[in-house]
């Protein structure tokens, strides 16, 4: 229990943030947090787990997105199935994916998945039939939760507090499960693991495709949240970075970095903007060269993540915890 | 087929546009296998200087070129060593989000400097129009182009026949190969990077009476002068010159032929089926794309 | 290992979440704010700082002239780049500085997302620019626009092309020979596909080509010009973005392409001042479709309405050194009209503040750049009243030329003569 402790502060907190406060920009910014700390750790599967580092999961994330629009603008269903359809379509799009990721390494592979969503992205802009197109579609609100249209804040912290809670959970799998251990074996030699019997391509694929399926269920749940898909916006390289982002922030490879990142950037994003914009109009976009030299900063010098620094803090526990651990090795 | 001739040159000269960024790419992904996302907002701030200098002392472009080059010589040299020394070692994720965070932070600080009114360079000759045999070209491009092919053969000749330019292709192959060599490849990764930034300063510069100076100019060439130098093979600077003519042909036929708004996904497509089967590039090293290294 | 960890950076994190708490400010005594929210970074920057020029210039004239409800109008301003930030920040405006209305937004995807999170907390959604016909067709009892939308724009430009253009080439609509090149975005897709659907349809226009590229990546137009150039159409329809109109028109130069008429529509592309700024005279003939410019005749408007134009003119005129552009007069035309409904109501209670709204009835002419205001039961002004003008780029300047009545100036270059020809 207790190396869950973080999680359960965080998610603890999170459950009973309704009861302090009803203020709705609050609460708005606990659901952003959650849920894209939640897509953050779906990317993590792939990128962190499996070390698949892709910067195209704004490709899922759009699928899921538009499935569950397109789903209820044209036949009246509701986005629980465009939920399911976009997660079997970005599982055939994870395989896609999956098999560059056989052929392609380190850079090469990050260009692959750049160009697939947008190749995504213009598909989705020039279809008009299907998904309006360029304009885009405003996601109907119908209210109850079978139609998602859930008016209030709190049922809306709830469902993704769900959702997170469903990846960390995810997340703690891999790192315990048999399919974990192989992962990292993967990640860290594939050529070796390949040596001992471990179905390296494989296990890869797979993961990618869950990641996949993952993100596409996070991109329905915002696009019914927002509510309104923008091809520009949820295919976007700046979304797929932010996903990759918060992941890498907040310790890529581990269950609660994604969510640490996430209320970082966040709640900083958040902060900065509301802040800036109303004291100096002259100052906008400070927040975002601030938001820029942060991310060289951290990634410089804190390349392990949020909880690799603050892991320093603490670090002679840290050092004989590892020493124990390398003795044992 | 009246069309060709003017298709023919317009290949010519949009491939010599995409030339002069790749190559600076092709430098830097080749040689330092980083990806660089900053790369258009570097190409953006050559376009602010050839802007400022024509806005404020009414200096030509070319005239800029000359003060282009000890510019983003040091532009090129501070970036390194504020923001890329110290992950030079990292792996690509760090690489990669440096240099994301480097994109947001510069093009947010042209953004607050300058506004993000748009801006224009138009000097003389960006108006001037060559008439050849049926066929318009327009003066800033041919010389952009003309540029474009004096910067790749010398620096195919600096490659090739000088002693940093040897150390540079010897580190590209093989990096542990040439640290064990004793090559100091931090002094060339320092190296490649500043000719790199040098290389799409100047062609900031050189674009600036073509298109719009704001501060997002450089996003729309990024991904397309990587398509360019995947396809060419990393650090070739023919495959660079190349890989932009093939690009600029597909796009322009393909905008003529099945009309414009096919034209980028004509080269992704074209992009991936190449990453797929043939992921050295037309010219380049194979097996480089596997070891990601 | 590190157990203890992940608790610590949870309490910290938390605490940094919580930081925006804290600055709650609800509304003052004796003032009325309401919340202003346009995209001030990013790439639709340029145009979002405009607008918001605009609003902050008839700002002043509106508490020069009495304020709203009798209190002093003030802004609480919010920069919302893509959808999902301008969600929050509406939330934001609405939890956190107490506004009751919400006004912007210039972009289609970002006025859908804003008005559907104001629409949640029963807040009015005023909107002044953006063009998405679906905007006012969601059933949203809180949301309103001033300005026409997509369909409106691409209903204008065949009026045009039929009433005036047509009779002056010698042909009859059905003989017009037309092609289309816009932008893909949420804009251009919009008005090109009204404009489209009604010359063929109404008018039986032969359409010979359709053409959309992406704004944001488009850096060569010659293949298209090439193509058109075989085709030889009488007109040439667009809709443009910034520099893509400017790359357009100059490479349209160097390929000699001359349709007979080239018409556009909207504040951006061919109707912004930067086409000029960047083309000089090689930019004249084209037209576009915008608030009035530079010849429209203030003496032909209701006397409440030349007052309020006047004094705004001037004032953009000792702001910005030029005329009004669109985006501020988008802007002010929209804060104008929000005041008089203010008045009205006597409240923000939506209600009270719907009946107003309906109850309008102005003909052309009553307000600033002319608009007069009638809405349907969407919250949607209606095209007859928000009068809109045929403007022409002639040596320089977009200038008032359609309709006649309004103006002193007249049209120069039907057909489009040579390019040397245009001084």
């Amino acid at each position: 229990m207790r190396r869950h402790a973080g999680a359960i502060v965080l998610f603890g907190l999170a459950a009973v943030a309704p009861l302090a406060t009803r203020d709705a920009y609050f609460l708005d910014t606990i659901v952003l947090i959650l849920m894209w700390g939640a897509i953050s750790s779906a990317w993590n599967v792939a990128g962190g787990y499996a070390g698949q580092v892709s910067l195209g999961h704004a490709a899922f994330f759009g699928i899921g997105a538009y499935s569950a629009a397109v789903l209820t603008v044209h036949w009246s269903l509701s986005p629980w199935i465009g939920l399911g359809l976009g997660m079997a379509l970005s599982v055939v799009a994870g395989l896609v994916i999956g098999y560059l990721s056989n052929r392609l390494r380190g850079p090469y592979f990050v260009l692959a998945t750049i160009a697939f969503a947008q190749v995504l992205l213009i598909a989705a802009s020039r279809w008009r039939e299907m998904t309006m197109g360029s304009e885009g579609i405003p996601v109907p609100f119908k209210q109850g939760f079978w139609t998602l249209g859930l008016a209030s804040k709190v049922s809306w912290l709830y469902l993704t507090l769900a959702f997170a809670l469903v990846l960390y959970l995810v997340q703690v799998y891999l790192e315990v499960s048999r399919m974990g251990y192989q992962l990292a074996g993967v990640r860290e030699d594939e050529d070796a693991a390949q040596a001992l019997g471990i179905p390296g391509r494989r296990l890869k694929v797979i993961a990618i495709a869950m990641s996949a399926a993952l993100t596409s269920a996070g991109g329905t749940f915002w696009a019914q949240y927002v509510g309104f898909v923008d091809p520009f916006y949820v295919f976007s390289i700046d979304l797929s970075v932010l996903f990759a982002l918060n992941a890498i922030i907040g310790g890529a490879g581990t269950a609660l970095g994604p969510f640490l990142g996430s209320i970082l950037i966040t709640s900083l994003e958040h902060y900065l903007r509301a802040t800036l914009s109303d004291i100096a109009p002259g100052l906008i976009g400070v927040h975002l060269i601030i938001y820029g030299c942060l991310l060289i900063v951290m990634v410089r010098f804190v390349p392990q993540g949020l909880i690799g620094a603050l892991g320093a803090l603490f670090i002679r526990r840290a050092r004989t915890a590892r020493g124990e651990r390398l003795a044992r090795t | 087929m009246a069309a060709l001739p003017q298709l023919v040159v317009s290949t010519l000269l949009l491939g010599g546009i995409y030339a002069l960024i790749a190559v600076g790419l092709t430098l830097i992904f080749g040689i330092m296998r980083v990806v660089n996302f900053a790369h258009g907002e570097f190409l953006m701030l050559g376009m602010y200087l050839a802007f400022w200098a024509f806005a404020l002392w009414h200096l030509d472009p070319y005239v800029v070129l000359v003060i282009a080059l000890p510019v983003f010589f040091a532009v090129g040299l501070l970036s390194y060593w504020l923001v890329m020394q110290g992950v030079i070692k990292a792996s690509h994720n760090v690489q990669i989000f440096t240099t994301v965070g480097l994109s947001i932070a510069l093009q947010n600080a042209a953004l607050v400097l300058w506004t993000g009114d748009y801006r224009f360079v138009r000097p003389w000759h960006a108006s001037e129009v060559v008439r050849l045999g049926g066929a318009a070209l327009n003066l800033s491009q041919i010389v952009a182009f003309a540029v474009a092919v004096a910067f790749t053969g010398g620096l195919m000749a600096f490659m090739k026949f000088t002693q940093a330019g040897r150390v540079m292709r010897a580190t590209a192959e093989d990096r542990e190969a040439a640290t064990l060599m004793g090559i100091d490849t931090e002094r060339v990764y320092r190296l490649a990077w500043t000719i790199g930034i040098v290389c799409v300063g100047v062609a900031g510069v050189l674009l600036s009476p073509v298109y719009t100076v704001y501060p997002q100019a450089g996003l729309q060439f990024v991904l397309l002068a990587y398509v360019v130098v995947v396809l060419g093979g990393l650090g070739d600077m023919r495959g660079a010159l190349f890989g932009s003519l093939i690009v600029a042909a597909v796009e322009t036929v393909g905008a003529y032929t099945l009309g414009i708004a096919w034209k980028e996904v004509l080269y992704f497509v074209l992009f991936i089926l190449v990453l797929v089967f043939r992921p050295a590039g037309l010219f380049g090293q194979r097996g480089a794309e596997t070891l990601g290294m | 290992m590190q157990r203890r960890i992940p608790v610590v950076a949870v309490a910290v994190l938390t605490l940094l979440a919580a930081l925006p708490v804290a600055t709650a400010q609800a509304q003052l005594k004796g003032e009325y704010k309401i919340g202003v929210l346009e995209p001030l970074t990013g790439p639709l920057s340029s145009e979002g700082k405009r607008h918001l020029a605009g609003y902050e210039i008839m700002r002043d004239l509106i508490n020069a002239r009495g304020g709203v409800m009798g209190k002093k109008l003030t802004f609480a301003i919010a920069d919302i780049p893509n959808p999902t930030a301008a969600a929050s920040e509406a939330n934001r405006l609405i939890a956190r500085e107490g506004v009751k209305i919400l006004t912007g937004s210039f972009s289609s995807t970002l006025c859908g997302a804003a008005s559907e999170a104001a629409a949640r907390h029963n807040v009015i959604y005023w909107e002044s620019s953006c063009v998405d016909p679906r905007f006012t067709r969601r059933g949203l009892k809180t949301t309103f626009r001033t300005e026409i939308d997509g369909i409106g724009f691409g209903w204008y430009q065949v009026e045009f092309a039929v009433k005036y253009v047509a009779p002056r080439l010698g042909k009859k609509p059905s003989e017009l020979r037309v092609v289309f090149l816009s932008e893909d975005s949420s804009y251009g897709q919009g008005a090109t596909e009204a404009a489209r659907a009604r010359a063929k349809k109404e008018f039986g226009m032969q359409e010979l080509a359709a053409e959309y590229y992406n704004f944001q990546t488009i850096n060569d137009f010659t293949p298209i010009l090439i193509k058109f150039k075989q085709l030889n159409p009488d007109i040439l329809f667009g809709i443009s973005r910034n520099n893509d109109a400017i790359l357009l028109w100059k490479q349209a130069k160097e390929q000699s392409f001359v349709p007979k008429a080239v018409i556009t529509a909207g504040a951006t592309g061919f109707g912004s001042p930067d086409f000029g700024k960047a083309l000089g005279n090689d930019g004249n003939g084209p037209f576009a479709l915008l608030e009035p410019g530079p010849g429209f005749k203030v003496d032909g408007l209701r006397p409440e309405g030349r007052e309020i134009e006047a004094a705004f003119r001037a004032a953009v005129q000792k702001a910005t050194g030029s005329y009004p552009l669109g985006g501020h007069q988008l802007a002010a035309g929209g804060l104008w009209l929000l005041k008089l409904v203010l008045d009205k109501a006597g409240t923000d209670e939506l209600g009270a503040f719907r009946k107003a709204v309906f109850a309008l009835d102005m003909p052309v002419g009553s307000l600033v750049n002319g608009w007069g205001a009638k809405f349907d039961e969407t919250g949607q002004n209606s095209n007859d009243r928000v009068q809109h003008y045929m403007l022409q780029w002639q040596n320089g300047e977009l200038v008032t030329v359609w309709p006649e009545q309004f103006t002193t100036n007249r049209t120069k270059w039907l057909p489009l003569p040579a390019w040397d020809q245009r001084k």
